[in-house]
């Protein structure tokens, strides 16, 4: 042990590919974190000038319909303290959202005018240098592990000075695979000691980790003998890397896409925004009534004051039958998005690139379950403001930017009621 | 006493065979050269007593052990050093012979180290370069040295002088008289008439993978060179002028 140990020491090239993955590593670590930190502080920054900016216009308003119309409300989906190693979801789906009391589908999905695309490889995160950067170095360190000796001329004399070789393999291996493990897995403990990650999730991503590097380590063990020259088994590796770390998933990923149809995040919008425009020209019972299947409360209320053309409870109704007749697309994008999401989780056991990236991401909450609890989040959110103006707008209650300051329902994320 | 008995050999390699059924056996303390031009099968012969390649017809043992049955067994008694042996060329000799012994469970001192490499006669200031910048007959030295190190009973050395120089050959074959003289059984491979000549209690001579003539040595009266030369010539059908 101690002289592979030595031996390993005085290997430039395995030494060299060591260094180059505790230097992406870090790389990998060192951006999550300023990304985290840029998104945090982007956060603050809003959710400063969100406070300002109601105060301001709440001051400047003198009904509730008016101020209902004008106000935004911050949503946002703040970093885990584990994002910094797995960006996932939140690379590709929004995660703060400026809302107002107005029909919500449309405000949701403005930004999903194209179906989202599932995150194959992604951006360059710590889970990416995982997945698919340690696959690769495994190779590099281990395919010539026997064929090289034996190029050397150094195979028999291996042979007979150790009796059995297996013995040496097992060590070289164990001590390569050892060090590469330790070169991935010290950035992500600096990350998580700069990010203040809780010890279990770094050894939950840990653990995952080093079944990965095992199971790569006993695939390059088993692929890579003496029998081909290093060459053919550079060759054979890189290819069975390529076709389970690229070709796989992706394959995955479209015949998921293929077999689960998603609505387009677009039509959600666009129906909602017909709904809406519609409803001005529509008799205004007809959407009271749509309305009112939902909030029966209301039923006295609705009532039209002489000859006025535009009632703000009237408009929030039809906003809202707007959001009712998006509702069923929504639903179904939300459910396509789950049972794609689900597929994807099954199948990518087939592809274990994809199955540690999706464990990374889950325990980042960056996964596109936080994503899809984040959106509904907004909804309920949105409900609450719902609830908390109609009675002030139906009973038509005099106007208060104090209590409206005070009173209006602030947006809490999960993360944040945990 | 036989420490290495031959019998009937046939082997293959790559389905092609390569031993044609050769016999012969050689004695606890005895040298014993197997002589023969390139492809005659001496390495095949070597590898297969090592159990690297499978016996095909016949039998082979050392100490009365078969490859086949225990070759952990046989690789513990035999030092073997193979044809054209390279060690890592970025550690030096010490770290070299160090690592390698390691792999026999073996731990020797500098000390110890030294005083073989004194034997195989390695410039002392060599010694801890590393060994890519060592000529092919300074490698050989150490990859012998290796062999001596290892302190076992029986040696299966494969040209062992080659890229050695005529001095260090003299030396080399005297450091294997003296081995024998310890008791312990050498095998020898070499295409050097002269140099088996010197060294060899008996020698075997190979063809195409035949054992077609078997030289000894009587009353410690070294083989006769010219005899030797003159089957190895003929009898290999080394080129004459056909003119
Ligand atoms: N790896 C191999 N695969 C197939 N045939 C081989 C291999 N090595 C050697 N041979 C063949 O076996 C024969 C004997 O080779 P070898 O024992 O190496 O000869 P020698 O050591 O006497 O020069 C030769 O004909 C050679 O072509
Ligand atoms: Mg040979």
């Amino acid at each position: 042990m101690r002289h592979e140990f030595f031996f390993l020491i005085k290997d430039r090239a395995a030494l060299l590919w060591m260094t180059i993955a505790f230097i992406s590593a870090m790389m990998a670590v060192l951006l999550g974190v300023s990304e985290v930190y840029q998104q945090r502080t982007a956060l603050a920054e809003l959710q400063k000038l969100d406070r300002v900016e109601r105060e301001l216009t709440l001051d400047a308003q003198s009904d509730w319909g008016n101020a209902a119309y004008y106000t935004f409300h911050l949503t946002y989906d703040p970093p885990s303290d584990f994002a910094f190693a797995a960006f996932g979801e939140r690379d590709v789906s929004p995660w703060k959202h400026r809302i107002r009391m107005l029909a919500l589908e449309g405000q949701i999905y403005e930004t999903d005018a194209d179906n989202p695309d599932f995150a194959l490889i992604g951006r360059f995160d710590y889970s990416f240098v995982a997945a698919l950067l340690t696959p690769l170095l495994i190779i590099l360190l281990l395919y010539d592990l026997r064929s090289g000796e034996l190029a050397a001329g150094r195979l028999n004399l291996i042979k007979t000075s150790a009796g059995q070789a297996k013995r040496v393999w097992l060590m070289r291996s164990t001590l390569r695979l050892g060090g590469l493990y330790l070169a991935l897995l010290t950035p992500l403990w600096i990350g998580g000691v700069i990010e203040g990650t809780p010890t279990s999730t770094l050894l939950s991503a840990s653990l995952a980790l080093l079944i990965y590097t095992l199971f790569w380590g006993a695939l390059v063990y088993l692929i890579a003998n003496e029998r081909r020259t290093g060459s053919a088994n550079l060759t054979y590796l890189t290819g069975i890397w390529l076709l389970v770390c690229a070709v796989l998933p992706a394959l995955l990923v479209l015949t998921v896409n293929k077999s689960v149809s998603l609505p387009n995040g677009g039509d959600i919008v666009l129906t909602q925004r017909e709904a809406v425009n519609d409803a001005w020209d529509i008799p205004k019972d007809v959407t009271y009534k749509a309305f009112l299947e939902r909030h029966p409360t209301w039923t006295d209320f609705t009532g039209w004051d002489g000859d006025k053309g535009f009632e703000w409870k009237w408009y929030y109704a039809f906003q809202q039958v707007g959001d009712q007749k998006a509702e069923a697309l929504s639903q179904n994008y939300r459910k396509a998005r789950e049972q794609r999401d689900a597929l994807i989780g099954k199948a990518s056991f087939i592809s274990p690139a994809s199955l540690l990236q999706r464990q990374l991401e889950k325990l980042a909450h960056t996964d596109m379950k936080a994503s899809l609890a984040y959106e509904e989040s907004i909804r309920d959110y949105h409900k609450q403001l719902r609830k908390w103006h109609y009675p002030r707008i139906f009973s038509n209650k005099p106007f208060s930017s104090d209590a409206a300051l005070a009173e209006i329902p602030k947006y809490q994320n999960v993360l944040e009621r945990k | 006493m036989t420490a290495i008995d031959v019998k009937d050999l046939k082997v293959e390699r790559s389905g092609k065979a390569v031993l044609h059924g050769i016999r012969f056996s050689v004695q606890v303390g005895e040298v014993f050269a197997l002589l023969g031009g390139n492809g005659a099968g001496k390495s095949t012969t070597l590898l297969t007593l090592l159990g690297f390649l499978p016996v095909a017809a016949g039998s082979v043992s050392l100490n009365g052990i078969s490859p086949s049955a225990n070759v952990k067994k046989i690789r513990d008694q035999v030092a073997y050093l193979p044809e054209a042996a390279t060690l890592y060329p970025h550690l030096n000799a010490y770290e070299n012979l160090g690592y390698f012994l390691s792999l026999s469970k073996l731990k020797l001192s500098k000390a110890e180290l030294d005083a073989t490499l004194e034997k195989v006669d390695l410039q002392t200031d060599a010694r801890s370069q590393k060994m890519e910048t060592y000529s092919k007959g300074m490698r050989q030295k150490v990859s012998i040295a290796l062999a001596l190190l290892r302190d076992t009973p029986i040696l299966l050395l494969d040209e062992p002088t080659s890229g050695l120089d005529p001095v260090a050959i003299d030396e080399f074959n005297r450091l294997v008289r003296s081995l024998a003289a310890e008791g312990r059984t050498i095998l020898m491979v070499t295409h050097d008439v002269y140099g088996a000549c010197q060294v060899a209690d008996r020698i075997g001579l190979l063809r195409g993978g035949e054992l077609v003539g078997l030289f000894g040595s009587n009353e410690g009266q070294k083989i006769d060179t010219q005899t030797v030369h003159k089957a190895f010539t003929e009898r290999t059908g080394a080129k004459r002028a056909v003119s």
